[in-house]
């Protein structure tokens, strides 16, 4: 179901979606974009192109206690997650938690991951392309399920996606904000909207035929000289809105027998990672690593999802302090030779 | 309690002493660790102090007399586990940051001038696992009161304490700070250790490396971007070797042995 609203509504209607949860949103404050706890529309930056870590956090957090245990056993830590509304999240984003989605809740159900995405709503927001961008090239720049409501900014009104009956149960709590009522102009402004969007990516890359690129590349030169300039640092794996690895580590009070048990952001760039009992590490050097990374992102995930686990979201670009991302890797395989 | 409290040493040899004040700066837990703990020795903090058989040794400072290397193999010897806290025991600190450059004699008659000092023969400061085997190492300048509380806490419980082996990115993106290297500011954060909650980065200073080395680094692949970003290459080797001791100094002498083959 599509809806429309009147711009100058979407503060009312996020005043009034409080009462579901607590309400975050992307912010900026001294060049961080981060997505934060807002009271209104008026504390937030809906320009930003993409905040420095995706909403995963809000999903599975960078370090968080799983139970508290003692002696008789264990108590789980679900209780304190809070209900919280999250809005202005871009179609990248939300492609990256229906990834998450995939691995979290299908096989294996990951209670800690399921019990924050069931008090998380998502309020998508259509987003303006920067040089960075490159969700064209993963086909992940349009986005049709994940999320509750979907806000497409259509400069004088907002078309609003119903995505769930969540989303319909805040649409309900103001009703009067919404209109059924589309016309021919609707659809045409919105056809406008997806063209001229499609126009303004600035990074021009090629991801189909990935698969064979990487299978005929495995053993390319181009994997040392990559991994000479890689500083392991693990930035592309926080900021990346589909890596999902983590670690598990016990904490014990002081003299005492009670204590956690906390799981923290792993990163498969790290030599620990792949370290094994006796010693023995199965990806010791980092052009093994990295090439791991990539092959994981644009080949094996193909294979077995049917899409690439990249969302085009340019954190990667963004953060890279070396210039290892997503553009560069694939250049550079497809091209035989990394760039400068 | 089943398992009998450890009996613990506190020692501090060259250094400012802040690793044993961040301990004693642990105010809330101060008596839970007195009380967890036996502690045998810790001259900073009571007068009244024995020196005998340890479980662990805490040990804070490099070692840069003949007198404080006597001392240091003397716990050794009696101690079960020996750990290196603070940047300076375990890697040396900013008095080792020229080791293996020689010219120490010189440096040091620039500050001694040619009085004699008779108290005991000094030499360029060494981290402690220069002389005798260190067991643990958890570094920080001055040590997190979180890290260290946590392992001391694994340790009475006869659980082996887990340190983060990440460099110091990990936290600084845990925080969602921007990069500041990408930036073009001289930063030092992923060639240093994490456990400090990336303080620096969180307040837009980039980090000086104080936690001393991580376990994985790629010095030539950050030197090579520094010198790209424009900081000369002189400025380069003294930041890095700050706070990077022997181990920074080899992976630099490769890199710049690799620069003038090339």
């Amino acid at each position: 179901m599509i809806l429309k609203m009147k711009k100058e509504d979407l503060s009312t209607f996020l005043d009034s979606v409080k009462e579901w949860g607590e309400l975050r949103g992307p912010t900026k404050k001294e060049g961080r974009v981060t997505y934060s706890r807002v009271d209104s529309l008026s504390q937030m930056d809906l320009k930003a192109a993409r905040t420095i870590i995706p909403p995963k956090k809000f999903l599975y957090p960078p370090r968080f206690t799983m139970f508290d245990y003692d002696q008789d056993g264990y108590t789980e830590r679900l209780g304190d997650v809070p209900k919280r509304v999250l809005f202005g999240i871009h179609p990248c984003d939300i492609h990256g938690i229906l990834i998450m989605d995939k691995l979290f809740l299908e096989t294996y159900k990951d209670p800690y991951y399921a019990e924050r995405r069931e008090k998380t709503l998502l309020l998508g927001h259509s987003c303006i392309p920067d040089d960075k961008c490159m969700c064209i090239a993963t086909n992940t720049d349009f986005v049709a399920e994940g999320f509750d409501l979907f806000f497409s900014d259509l400069k004088m009104f907002y078309l609003v996606w119903v995505g769930s009956t969540k989303g319909h149960d805040l649409i309900r709590l103001k009703p009067e904000l919404f209109s059924r009522e589309l016309d021919k102009n609707d659809i045409l402004n919105y056809t406008e909207y997806r063209k001229w969007k499609n126009s303004q990516f600035k990074t021009k890359i090629d991801l189909t035929g990935m698969p064979d690129i990487f299978e005929l590349g495995y053993g390319s030169p181009v994997w040392d000289q990559l991994g000479d300039k890689c500083l392991s640092c693990g930035q592309c794996t926080m900021v990346c809105p589909t890596c999902n690895c983590y670690n598990v580590v016990d904490e014990v009070e002081l003299g005492a027998l009670e204590g956690t048990r906390d799981r923290f952001w792993d990163s498969c760039m790290f030599r620990e990672y792949s370290l094994v009992a006796g010693g023995h590490n199965f990806r010791d050097k980092r052009s093994d690593r990295l090439r791991l990374w990539y092959t994981h992102k644009l080949q094996a995930f193909i294979g077995e999802f049917g899409k690439p686990a990249c969302v085009g979201c340019g954190r990667c670009v963004e953060t890279c302090p070396v210039e290892i991302n997503v553009v560069t890797v694939s250049t550079a395989l497809k091209e035989q030779e990394v760039g400068k | 309690m089943t398992r009998q409290s450890p009996k613990v040493g506190v020692y501090g040899f060259t250094g400012c002493a802040g690793d044993q004040l961040m301990i004693l700066n642990c105010e809330d837990q101060l008596v839970d660790l007195f009380g967890a703990t036996e502690i045998r020795s810790f001259v900073m903090a009571k007068s009244d102090n024995h020196e005998g058989e340890l479980d662990v040794a805490f040990i804070e400072g490099s070692i840069s007399t003949e007198e404080q290397l006597k001392k240091l193999k003397e716990i050794r010897e009696r101690a079960k586990v020996v750990i290196a806290i603070g940047t300076c025991a375990s890697h040396g600190g900013p008095q080792a940051m020229k080791l293996g450059e020689g010219g120490w004699e010189e440096r040091y008659r620039k500050v001694y001038g040619n009085a004699k000092i008779t108290i005991s023969k000094a030499f360029e400061a060494q981290p402690i696992d220069a002389f005798v085997k260190v067991d643990m190492y958890i570094p920080g300048c001055p040590i997190d009161k979180g890290e260290f509380l946590a392992a001391v806490s694994k340790l009475v419980a006869g659980r082996h304490p887990y340190l983060y082996k990440f460099p110091v990115c990990t936290e600084c993106k845990w925080k969602e700070n921007p990069c500041i290297l990408y930036a073009g500011k001289f930063c030092g954060g992923p060639l240093t250790k994490a456990g400090c909650g990336a303080v620096c980065p969180s307040y837009g200073l980039p980090c000086v490396g104080c936690w001393g080395p991580t376990d994985d680094l790629n010095v030539s692949s950050e030197y090579k971007l520094l010198k790209e970003k424009g900081y000369n290459p002189d400025e380069i080797l003294r930041k890095l070797r700050k706070f990077g001791g022997a181990k920074v100094a080899q992976l630099l002498k490769d890199v710049e042995n690799k620069g003038a083959k090339a």
